[in-house]
């Protein structure tokens, strides 16, 4: 046995509601908000409804990828919930017992050991890096991650306080609710399975982004300082990219799709062609799926992929890099080859 | 190769009114170890927080990254002094959450890791505090810190046989959320942080620690005269007298005793440990059984087989 783990399905819930950009930013007096939908490139993005929440999306998430694997909930072995926020019953935070014990419990995962991790948007990879030893070690054969966010809410205190474009909480106004769920089996002797690497905090940069309850009004929070935070997201990852291709005889034209956080499209451009200048070279395509959906936190890369596999975008061999990046500062890569998973969403290659 | 414990660390107990900072609180336990022990900032692979009641609801970053960048500064400057590409291979850190078994599966996180050969030591750390003093309903822990260094061992030993049984049929019985709403004898509506638990709870968690200590012991092949000593979860109150009957276990069972009205929430495991290291019963003993007990209802248990015995 080889210890490696790779993707066996994914599975995702987005809400029903739509809340395009023009509708969002018209609700701000101020002027030069005009290019904010150009400048992100979101021009729509989904928000819960009265009956939706952080944990309602979570389960859904799961029962969706339950429903395109081989597994049943009583396969899996550990179930790591890694959403930021977790709401419950509406704008209810609850902090104990942990969500994936409730969301063991929900879909009926009765011999799985679980635990939440939280770590900003990175906490779906943290979760796969966390599982991933778990697999090394052999403790696991199956193990899901899954995560919930209803971010949405984080508007109605943005609208408030936004004053200016430059505004520390103009990137609430990006944001949008979404639930994903993967699942990670065994991989088989040849695979090369997930390689994980370079996941680092650099604790320095932890404030620029901070983002909690607020204290007098339902729901939450997020003050970014945008600019800053790019600038050193991207100044940060060119060693870490370029460590993660040579530990693994790669170069970055051998990357099919490179998929980063989801934040914003000018965001996600400028820091891609900073690393294509870096390393020389370009991978195939650079994913961004920004304009139906909005950053939806730590559940991005996996919806990505969910949806480049609906639109029967991979191919079996294609090579994906996924790139996190969140407040704390997280950086951390995850690379993989597309396998047959995509034959479960319809593709036939 | 196994893990052990290079230092444990606690911080004063807190109660009442006071505004105390978790983070700070933390970072001061990290402090603490790393200097006890005279290893590095740079030495450590991964930093994991478990506690949940934090300072202000913090949601992001995580609470790790803030006690990373207070206790370890100089885990982003390499001794050459150059900050760039400093972080490769560096600390990583993240929030764990798992109510009172938190602790325990931050520590079977790290053990993991440090068997794998991926770092070569790690710290778990673990503290409560009331996110806004005075607004909240039926809180009753000690605003305290707890942290524990572990060190990868070449000789036998050291933590094994991680086990976590869960009970979801009372999940019930106690949760933790906050609400918006209005708090008696306050003015005006704010989100409200609220402990609800049911009258059979810590009856429950007594029945389930000792469901869960059978079940492991049947499963590792020990039996109770094999241990030496239990460090178990500091509350709910009641539960360690309750587990005391029902185990009738002849080792010691370390209770941290406080005089005051309050309990131990997430660090009540890493006090109890800090007591036995101190008064030597720690190292005097072979097996040593960990029993965290939490909401859920979560039995954690995990075994420490002394290298120095």
């Amino acid at each position: 046995m080889n210890g490696k783990c790779h993707i066996e399905s994914i599975g995702v819930k987005i809400p029903g509601k739509r809340l395009t950009t023009s509708e969002l930013i018209s609700r701000i007096k101020i002027p030069g908000m005009e290019k904010f939908g150009l400048l992100t490139g979101i021009r729509e993005r989904r928000v819960c409804s009265d009956t939706e929440d952080s944990f309602s999306l979570a389960c859904d998430a799961a029962r969706d990828c339950l429903a395109h694997s081989k597994y049943g909930a009583e396969d899996l072995d550990l179930v790591i919930c890694c959403s930021i926020t977790h709401y419950k019953n509406g704008l209810s935070h609850l902090y104990e017992p942990s969500f994936s014990l409730l969301i063991k419990d929900v879909i009926g995962a009765g011999k799985a050991m679980t635990f939440d991790i939280s770590n900003a948007c990175a906490g779906m990879l943290t979760g796969v890096y966390v599982a991933e030893n778990f697999f090394r070690l052999g403790k696991i054969s199956t193990c899901m991650i899954v995560s919930g966010e209803y971010i949405s809410n984080l508007y109605d205190h943005a609208l408030k306080n936004i004053r200016t474009p430059l505004s520390s909480e103009i990137s609430s106004l990006t944001v949008g609710d979404c639930g994903a769920a993967v699942i990670l089996e065994k991989a088989p002797e040849d695979s090369e399975g997930l390689i994980i690497s370079g996941f680092s905090t650099f604790s320095h940069l932890s404030g620029l982004c901070k983002g909690g309850q607020n204290k007098r009004t339902p729901g939450g929070y997020m003050k970014t300082k945008s600019i800053k935070i790019h600038k050193a997201s991207v100044a940060n990852c060119l060693p870490i990219v370029s460590e993660a291709l040579k530990a693994n005889n790669l170069t970055f034209d051998m990357i099919d799709y490179l998929i980063p956080h989801q934040t914003s499209r000018s965001s996600i451009i400028s820091g891609a062609i900073r690393l294509y200048e870096s390393e020389d070279k370009k991978p195939g395509n650079l994913v961004v799926n920004l304009r139906d959906n909005g950053n939806t936190a730590s559940t991005t890369h996996f919806l990505a992929i969910y949806q480049y596999m609906n639109e029967k975008r991979f191919h079996v061999g294609d090579r994906i890099m996924l790139l996190c990046f969140a407040s704390g500062l997280i950086i951390g890569v995850v690379i993989f080859m597309m396998d047959e998973i995509i034959y479960h969403y319809g593709n036939k290659d | 190769m196994g893990t052990r414990i290079s230092m444990v660390s606690v911080s004063k107990l807190y109660s009442g009114f006071r505004s105390v900072n978790s983070i700070s609180l933390s970072a001061n336990t990290v402090k603490e170890c790393l200097f006890s022990t005279g290893i590095v900032p740079s030495e450590i692979g991964l930093l994991i927080n478990t506690g949940i009641y934090r300072y202000r609801n913090t949601g992001e970053p995580s609470i790790a990254s803030l006690i990373q960048h207070i206790s370890m500064p100089a885990s982003r400057i390499k001794p050459s002094g150059k900050k760039e590409n400093a972080f490769i291979g560096g600390t990583f850190s993240f929030d764990l959450g798992n109510g009172g078994c938190g602790w325990l599966s931050g520590i079977e996180i790290i053990d993991g890791f440090i068997r794998t050969g991926r770092i070569k030591h790690g710290i778990v750390v673990t503290a409560d505090s009331e996110p806004f003093p005075g607004f909240s309903e039926n809180y009753r822990f000690y605003s305290a810190a707890a942290s524990v260094l572990l060190s990868g061992t070449e000789t036998e030993g050291g933590f094994s046989h991680f086990r976590t049984y869960t009970f979801p049929e009372f999940s019930e019985d106690f949760t933790g959320l906050t609400r918006f709403g209005k708090k008696k004898g306050r003015w005006g509506r704010r989100n409200i942080l609220e402990i609800r638990e049911s009258e059979t709870y810590v009856e429950d968690c007594i029945k389930c620690a000792a469901a869960s200590v059978d079940r492991f012991l049947g499963e590792t092949g020990y039996s109770m005269g094999d241990i030496d000593l239990i460090i178990p979860s500091q509350s709910p109150k009641g539960l360690l007298p309750g587990l005391k009957d029902k185990l009738s276990a002849s080792c010691k069972l370390v209770e941290v005793r406080n005089g005051m009205n309050r309990e131990l929430h997430t660090a009540g495991p890493a006090f109890a440990l800090k007591n036995s290291w101190n008064d030597n019963s720690f190292i005097a003993s072979e097996n040593i059984l960990f029993l965290t007990v939490g909401s859920g209802i979560s039995v954690s248990i995990a075994l420490f087989q002394n290298p120095s015995c």
